[in-house]
């Protein structure tokens, strides 16, 4: 009786732990918990590469010295290719020597790396990490 | 010859003319439509994700997960150790992220990534965009015993046309294929009911049913929007730079330069 009591606790709260669980039923690559997403850090610098990859693309960026913090090359993980292209993004919209100001969750490790918020491209576009990160909807390229 | 009734001749034919009804109703049920509705072309999720979604064509959450009594402590562990494992921010790696695929059911949810259906009179074929899993659901053959299937990510389908739903049989899926953490046998079955909930939206219910290790099957449905005018990318995993650490966390490899 003990016993079946203790059991039926058990489903009871197994129960309640995996509605809470499938409340997101729907799965990404990866869990974004490496990256610290209750901060940014904004960073201006020279694309190095850019690389339109599965399953995540990155910009690889030289950040210059300034105010006192010394040249560092930090690598930033966007969504996929797929999940970029919906959100506005093309596979040359960044190339070797393009400067850009970025906005990224940062990596919690502490090593230069983070997660993209968003991007300001040399053509003053700004553009997200898909939908639902970054700005809701891509500017516009300016007239020419 | 006796004559029966006027009474009993109007029950008799009132008996046969119910009967001649249901068989009507049933017949329409099992008989393959003449032409089943057409599934084909690219789906993307309706829903939370896809703003504006109509909320009686939206999902429905998954039923409540019940393991059997001997495979609580086990489950519950596994899934106290993710969760506090994700929130030190040091996420455990899982298969996605060693880029394998999802297999069945998970990679029917995975995320905003579109799916294309393939459709002909003897297969459906669906082709997950994300890890670029395929599945084939043969129409024109029946499942085998489950003894007879080696275990893999998507298992061996098998489905058919009940009016205008796509009832799909799939076993044979690998123990480490797995919804949301939850531990399966080899008994596992996945049935799955496609159909047309409008035009342009298509259900997928999902019940998992497993003797040996749930109390009570798990069932939800999925809803997809059309995506008439999407092209469906490739994605090949040849740029992973995430990779589990000493303690099992997924870690992102940056660059110096």
């Amino acid at each position: 009786m003990i016993a079946n009591r203790r059991i039926r606790s058990w489903c009871l709260t197994l129960l309640v732990v995996s509605v809470l669980a499938c409340a997101g039923v729907a799965m990404a690559h990866h869990s974004f918990a490496m990256f610290d997403t209750s901060t940014t850090v904004t960073l201006s610098g020279t694309v190095t590469e850019f690389q339109w990859t599965n399953p995540h693309a990155y910009i690889e960026l030289d950040v210059p010295e300034a105010n006192g913090v010394p040249k560092q090359h930090w690598s930033i993980e966007l969504g996929s290719p797929s999940i970029l292209q919906q959100s506005g993004w093309k596979y040359k919209d960044l190339k070797f020597g393009d400067k850009v100001t970025a906005t990224l969750n940062p990596l919690r490790s502490k090593q230069p790396g983070g997660l993209l918020v968003q991007v300001k491209l040399p053509d003053g576009r700004v553009l997200g990490n898909g939908p639902g990160r970054g700005p809701a909807a891509p500017a516009p390229a300016p007239a020419k | 010859m006796t004559r029966l009734s006027k009474p009993l001749r109007t029950f008799v034919f009132g008996i046969a003319l119910v009967f001649c009804c249901a068989m009507a109703v049933s017949l329409a049920a099992q008989t393959p439509l003449a032409k089943p509705p057409d599934l084909s072309g690219a789906w993307g999720p309706y829903g939370a994700a896809a703003r504006g979604g109509d909320p009686k064509l939206a999902p429905v959450p998954a039923s409540p997960i019940v393991v059997k009594p001997e495979y609580v402590k086990a489950y519950e562990a596994v899934r106290a150790a993710d969760a506090e494992a994700t929130r030190r921010g040091e996420p455990l790696a899982s298969a996605s992220s060693a880029c394998l695929p999802s297999g069945m059911p998970a990679m029917m949810s995975v995320a905003v990534y579109p799916m294309e259906v393939l459709q002909s009179a003897s297969q459906v074929t669906i082709v997950a965009e994300a890890f670029m899993q395929v599945r084939r659901i043969f129409l024109d053959r029946p499942q085998v015993p489950i003894d007879e299937v080696p275990p893999g990510y998507f298992g061996r389908s098998v489905g058919h046309w009940e009016g205008d739903t796509l009832v799909v049989d799939t076993i044979g899926i690998k123990p480490t294929v797995q919804y949301q953490r939850v531990p399966h046998s080899d008994q596992m079955r996945i049935t799955e009911r496609f159909r047309l909930a409008a035009p342009d939206v298509l259900h997928d219910q999902i019940t998992i049913t497993d003797p040996v290790t749930l109390e009570k099957p798990i069932t939800y449905t999925l809803a997809y929007r059309r995506l008439p005018k999407y092209e469906m990318v490739e994605f090949v995993c040849d740029n992973n730079r995430e990779y589990a650490d000493e303690k099992g966390a997924v870690q992102m490899r940056v660059r110096d330069k």
